[in-house]
């Protein structure tokens, strides 16, 4: 299906999807502000480790997907991190070099210490992410918006959004294969009179779609409102006491550790 | 069955913008309980004439009245009349609006202001009727096309619709697909809704329908039993469609001799009797036995007692009919050789001896054995039908 690699359709399929969204958003969410207070680079490490290994081993998601998700952030923030090592300075450089005269580069214990930290609260932070994109759907996060009393207006407008998208990325996806098979994007020229082809089509779908559901709205006596699922799988004590003592021990470890550093 | 007018139309016509008339004098009434298949070429005007019936099109000329009170284009009166008459587009990713199947299917219950206890209760019995338990979370972009059709039809059901309108049902599904929605709409049907279909495909409407329209060119040109709107040959050519396989066969065996015995064959069944007629006596192979009919409740029935039961018997043929069977069957891992028009499918079997069992839900049962007394006694045949008995002697 055209939709294979998406978020989306991992998180459909994923092994935790009957377990309350509340409970993946308080161990993810809880992870992120957690990872950012974090004094320690290994607490973060550790706290990104645990969630990559229930991601593919718990909620099942393909590893080799897994890891090509996080390499997006992995090139990102090794960039960013060698800057933050290489330009920050410290007291005692244990390397040093004199690029140009006005750029000098060196690494010391305190660069490198902070580099690290930064390094892994970003891969901690996003393991969190992609742990709660990859195990809720967005037609459960739907819910958890009406129930934590989000407009109707967005909540209605990110529904018939979410609706849409699948159906114009297939309308896209076949028109770009049919292009594909009489030749389109065989000349950087054509390509660009393809790829202009393709979003004027696009274009005038998504007018037609609008239309169509205007009347299939109206067919079904529509007044305003548009129904939202609230009712979820109990939350469960054995789902969530893992997710709140790895908290804990998140926020335990966090204090001993500037506890000790102070 | 009791004709109650239900829709009448008088002189209608309705015109798009900067075209033709799409529709003009159509004169037509139908009658509560029906079946009916609006049968024409692409662009005869078959979803125009649908989208007037429910007020989506307001006719530039003539009357539609509705339950004998004329249509009125307030928004009011529109949204009583689309609660009662539902519609079923031809395209179900145009009809599915909402992000799961649960919201897609309370969308017109929610915006007719039912409480949220009525709500949770309609929806769960029409995806119940649709076969479609266990799939409230699931989005529809995951679901196939025949799942997605019996969602957008499960959309309409939860308002409680007193006609199903379906536009071209089966024209984006596999043959499997098809039959198992025509099933579905006969079972509605039985349940009382009246059914009005437009399709080009002239072998699904004509055993099917209780009545057959043909349009061409925007006009009624036939309207009657399926056999008699099909007959005229020169008009089923200018409406630019086919006589169907059953009637050819019977127009050419009588252009060779053969009597009809006065009634026009609608199914296999038909043209098996008006053959075996003019044989004088039943065809059937030498080795096979008597065949016979056995019927069961599946909610009275349990998979192990099922699978027991037809080895026991020796069934050759297992039918199963209604959405609800359907789903049995399939828990219980038996695969069925009929899944559509089940009934004259085992008759036909059983009259060359072989056995057939038929798997359905409650009501259905008394109607199976009905209908096979019903033939046996037109035909004077003997064929045995029977309910299989729930106290089986392995019962705990």
């Amino acid at each position: 299906m055209f939709a294979h690699d998406f978020l989306e359709e991992a998180a459909q399929n994923n092994a935790l999807l009957q377990i309350h969204p509340h409970t993946k958003l308080f161990l993810g969410l809880g992870t992120i502000f957690l990872v950012l207070f974090a004094p320690h680079f290994l607490i973060p490490f550790i706290a990104s480790l645990v969630l990559s290994i229930t991601i593919v081993f718990i909620a099942k998601i393909n590893l080799k997907f897994y890891l090509s998700l996080l390499s997006i952030p992995l090139g990102f923030a090794t960039l960013s991190v060698l800057v933050v090592i290489l330009l920050s300075k410290g007291q005692e450089p244990i390397w040093s070099w004199q690029v140009l005269s006005w750029l000098p580069l060196s690494i010391s214990q305190e660069s490198l210490n902070r580099g690290l930290l930064i390094f892994f609260r970003i891969m901690g932070g996003m393991s969190a992410l992609f742990f709660i994109s990859l195990t809720t759907p967005m037609t459960d996060l739907f819910g958890v918006m009406k129930q934590l009393k989000v407009p109707d207006l967005f909540i209605d407008l990110s529904m018939i959004i979410y609706r849409f998208i699948f159906i114009f990325i297939k309308k896209a996806h076949d028109i770009y294969l049919a292009q594909q098979m009489r030749m389109g994007y065989s000349k950087p020229k054509e390509a660009v009179k393809s790829y202009s082809m393709l979003f004027g089509s696009i274009f005038i779908t998504s007018w037609d779609a609008g239309e169509q559901f205007i009347n299939a709205m109206e067919c079904r006596c529509y007044n305003g409102k548009y129904p939202k699922n609230v009712s979820y799988n109990p939350v469960e004590w054995r789902s969530l006491t893992p997710v709140i003592l790895f908290l804990i021990s998140i926020i335990i470890s966090s204090m001993l550790a500037s506890g000790y550093q102070g | 069955m009791e004709m109650k007018p239900l829709i009448q139309l008088s002189n209608l016509s309705y015109a798009y913008p900067y075209a033709p008339p799409a529709i003009q004098n159509i004169n037509q009434t139908i009658n509560a309980g029906e079946k009916i298949a609006i049968v024409g070429s692409n662009g005869a005007g078959k979803s125009t004439l649908l989208l007037t019936l429910n007020g989506m099109l307001r006719p530039v000329d003539g009357r539609i009245t509705f339950q004998g009170k004329p249509v009125l284009y307030d928004k009011k009166s529109l949204r009583t009349l689309r609660q009662k008459v539902g519609f079923v587009f031809q395209d179900p990713d145009v009809q599915i609006i909402a992000p799961t199947v649960w919201q897609d299917v309370a969308f017109g219950p929610v915006n007719l202001d039912y409480p949220e206890e009525k709500i949770k209760e309609v929806v769960q019995e029409a995806l119940h009727k649709v076969g479609l338990e266990g799939f409230e979370r699931r989005p529809p972009y995951h679901l196939s096309g025949g799942e997605k059709k019996r969602v957008a039809i499960a959309g309409v059901l939860a308002m409680d619709p007193d006609v199903l309108i379906l536009d071209e049902p089966t024209s984006m599904l596999d043959p499997a697909g098809s039959e198992d929605i025509m099933d579905l709409l006969d079972e509605l049907n039985q349940h009382g809704k009246t059914i009005i279909i437009s399709t080009h495909d002239v072998e699904l409407a004509y055993p099917w329908a209780d009545r057959v329209i043909l349009m061409e060119n925007g006009r009624i040109t036939a309207s009657g039993t399926p056999e008699k709107a099909f007959s005229d040959r020169e008009l089923v050519k200018r409406a630019r469609l086919k006589t169907p396989i059953l009637l050819e066969l019977c127009q050419e065996l009588a252009a060779r001799g053969i009597k009809n015995g006065g009634k026009l064959p609608t199914t296999v069944l038909d043209i098996i009797r008006i053959i075996e007629n003019e044989h004088h006596g039943n065809i059937r192979l030498f080795e096979n036995g008597y065949g016979s009919i056995h019927v069961a409740d599946v909610d009275l029935l349990s998979g192990k007692k099922a699978v027991a039961f037809m080895n026991d018997m020796r069934c050759d043929t297992v039918g199963v009919m209604g959405s609800r069977a359907k789903i049995c069957s399939r828990q219980w891992g038996i695969t069925p050789d009929i899944s559509y028009a089940v009934i004259d499918k085992c008759i036909l079997q059983a009259m060359n001896g072989k056995t057939c069992a038929i798997f359905t839900s409650k009501g259905m049962v008394s109607r199976v054995i009905e209908r096979v007394n019903e033939f046996n006694a037109i035909n004077n045949r003997s064929i045995p039908v029977q309910e299989i008995s729930v106290q089986t002697p392995d019962d705990q």
